[in-house]
């Protein structure tokens, strides 16, 4: 079984003070919206989760002493993409491509879905897809669903679990809204993974990243895979208009005291006990 | 120009769909009327409650085999081109997104999720929604007909669904009228999905409605720490709502995630513990009527955004009181 697993790096938006959300100039289809260039990268927390699962489903296969998933990795960028693939190559992923497109497609999520769907079925030849069920700073949740209707699989979301049985199924476990959904299913599939309690990529060793340092990242521009993103972007059927900061501020007023107790006690008494008879 | 609500039956929720779709319909929505709510079902014995459940007078029933949403997309986007639709409005959370992006995809029309407003201008829609992990809202122009939408799961108005004031997302009583009927249970996709089983989560109240709400955030400290908040917010009479690092500790249940990923909620009364206030957690309680901060660090984002703030230890300050409230509650 071929697992390409798709990721994103993002800028860390918790690391912005309030006061530099500001919408920048220019073409917000074309650029990013707010300046996030000097702020450290990170994996999209979900897309992390799906990482991770990913090799936990390896390894347990490796316990059973059956074949287990291929593993391979890609993402969209430049080469800020590069030390999270690298770090994957450690990791025993097969392979870890990037997608160089050149301009920003992070407010065109048809654009992205077509180019990992073109990937997976091209190059990868995988049988599941598995990402995060969303990552900024577009928030939309859609590329899942449009990636399993490019290639006319089933999709399943907010998937927490992972379970390889033998006979080349997949045991999957996801968040409906009325409770926790199992399911065993034949691949392919697209798996859009959630609130996983499995939150965090391992680190792979020195004498791992020593092992595969030879590895290569491969990297492909997005025509190779037939794709003409400035042609797709121009095509897609919504676009971003104009952004502005949500401002959150309220009137902050700080209780005094010496003590948790006193301070308590002025809490409630100055402020909260007109609340609490709304209650 | 024709527009639709969908509640879709199958899946369960449909309570919590309709009370957004009510709500948008009322507050979030101008220049198109939505007459007419589609609902997907599968049950007979959920057909009259789905139809009460209904945000608009008009009705058509479509009753089909349980949780496929391919099925299901296929449906919805038969009946948007032949009923030439202009939008097509679903409730948000996953499942929403997912059956407005088929639709979509399927139709040739644009999506866009977890929509707070919407207003057609000169034969456009343009929508507002949450971006950049909630620090901004971005407006998108919806340019390919139809429009399949999908609106803020937690499209509530402040105070919580249910304080049963206007504005609160319940339709109010109406007669309803049944305009059709299909019956699609024949139409099972061969699907893949096999030996589907659904475990109910444990039950933790109605976080969405709560009105007294207590978070605790990492500030806590430990899986002890977030158990004295809880012991406190109990005796209080609150709820315990959580940050995602408290999750990902495995301090509390994922179910009691507060925010982008968790429940978005409107109480009257949120009391913050030991969270930093990150954008994503305060998407879910920023609709509260008044909001409490406790944090030992005051350079803390949430002390701003706070009607009130504490710089204490938390716990200490939550389990005071909890103590001082308890015998008002009573």
């Amino acid at each position: 079984m071929r697992i390409l697993v798709c990721f994103k790096v993002t800028p860390d938006f918790e690391m912005l003070r309030e006061a530099d959300w500001i919408a920048g100039e220019g073409s917000l289809a074309a650029g990013p919206g707010v300046q996030t260039r000097y702020v450290p990268r990170v994996l999209n927390c979900f897309d992390e989760s799906a990482l991770e699962l990913a090799l936990r489903l390896r390894d347990a296969a490796a316990g059973r002493s059956s074949a287990g998933p291929e593993l391979s990795a890609v993402s969209i960028g430049g080469k800020e993409v590069e030390p999270f693939l690298t770090t994957l190559l450690a990791l025993d992923y097969v392979r870890a491509a990037r997608v160089d497109v050149g301009v920003h497609v992070d407010f065109a999520p048809a654009t992205v879905a077509s180019i990992v769907a073109a990937y997976a079925r091209r190059v990868d030849r995988s049988d599941v897809i598995l990402l995060g069920c969303r990552s900024g700073p577009g928030d939309g949740g859609t590329v899942p669903f449009r990636i399993a209707e490019a290639l006319g699989w089933p999709c399943m979301t907010e998937v927490v679990e992972l379970d390889a049985p033998p006979g080349g199924l997949l045991r999957v476990a996801g968040l409906a809204d009325d409770g926790l959904l199992r399911v065993t299913f034949q691949p392919p599939c697209v798996l859009a993974v959630g609130n996983a309690v499995v939150s965090r990529l391992r680190v792979p060793t020195l004498r791992d990243r020593l092992a595969r340092r030879d590895v290569p990242v491969d990297v492909l521009p997005a025509a190779d895979l037939g794709i003409e993103v400035e042609r797709e972007i121009e095509r897609e059927p919504s676009r971003l208009i104009g952004l502005e900061a949500v401002r959150r501020a309220r009137a902050g007023v700080v209780v005094d005291g010496r003590t948790p107790h006193e301070k308590a006690q002025r809490l409630l008494d100055d402020h909260l006990k007109a609340v609490i008879e709304r209650l | 120009m024709r527009a639709v609500a969908v509640v879709d039956g199958t899946r369960g929720g449909a309570d919590a769909q309709a009370r957004a779709l009510g709500t948008f319909l009322r507050e979030g929505l101008t220049g198109v009327a939505v007459d007419e709510t589609v609902v997907l079902y599968h049950a007979d014995d959920d057909r009259e409650r789905l139809i009460e459940l209904s945000p608009t007078r008009d009705v058509r029933l479509v009753r089909m085999a349980a949780r496929c949403h391919d099925t299901a997309a296929g449906i919805l986007a038969e009946m948007t081109r032949a009923g030439d639709l202009s939008l097509v409005l679903l409730a948000g959370g996953a499942a929403g997104a997912e059956l407005a992006t088929r639709v979509g995809c399927r139709t040739g029309g644009a999506v866009v999720t977890d929509v707070l407003d919407a207003q057609v201008e000169s034969d456009r829609l343009i929508c507002s929604r949450p971006v950049y992990s909630n620090h901004m809202t971005g407006r998108f122009e919806l340019r390919a007909r139809p429009w399949c939408v999908s609106v803020d799961p937690g499209c509530v108005s402040a105070g919580g669904p249910g304080n049963g004031g206007p504005g609160n997302g319940r339709p109010a009583a109406m007669e309803h009228r049944v305009l059709s009927e299909a019956d699609e249970t024949a139409r099972t996709a061969a699907s893949r999905f096999r030996d589907i089983e659904l475990r109910p989560l444990p039950e933790t109240g109605d976080l969405a409605g709560s009105r007294f709400l207590v978070v605790a955030g990492y500030g806590a400290g430990s899986r002890e720490g977030v158990a004295r908040i809880a012991a406190a917010a109990a005796r209080a009479g609150a709820d315990l709502g959580v940050s995602r690092p408290v999750v990902m500790n495995a301090w509390a249940p994922m179910d009691r995630l507060i925010g982008v990923s968790g429940t978005r909620t409107a109480p009257v009364l949120c009391i913050v513990v030991g969270a930093s206030g990150a954008a994503a957690l305060h998407w879910g309680i920023e609709k509260a009527g008044f909001i409490v901060a406790v944090n030992t660090d005051e350079r803390a984002p949430i002390l701003a955004n706070a009607d009130v703030a504490v710089v204490e230890e938390g716990v200490a300050v939550m389990e005071e009181l909890a103590e001082m409230i308890a015998p008002r509650r009573l």
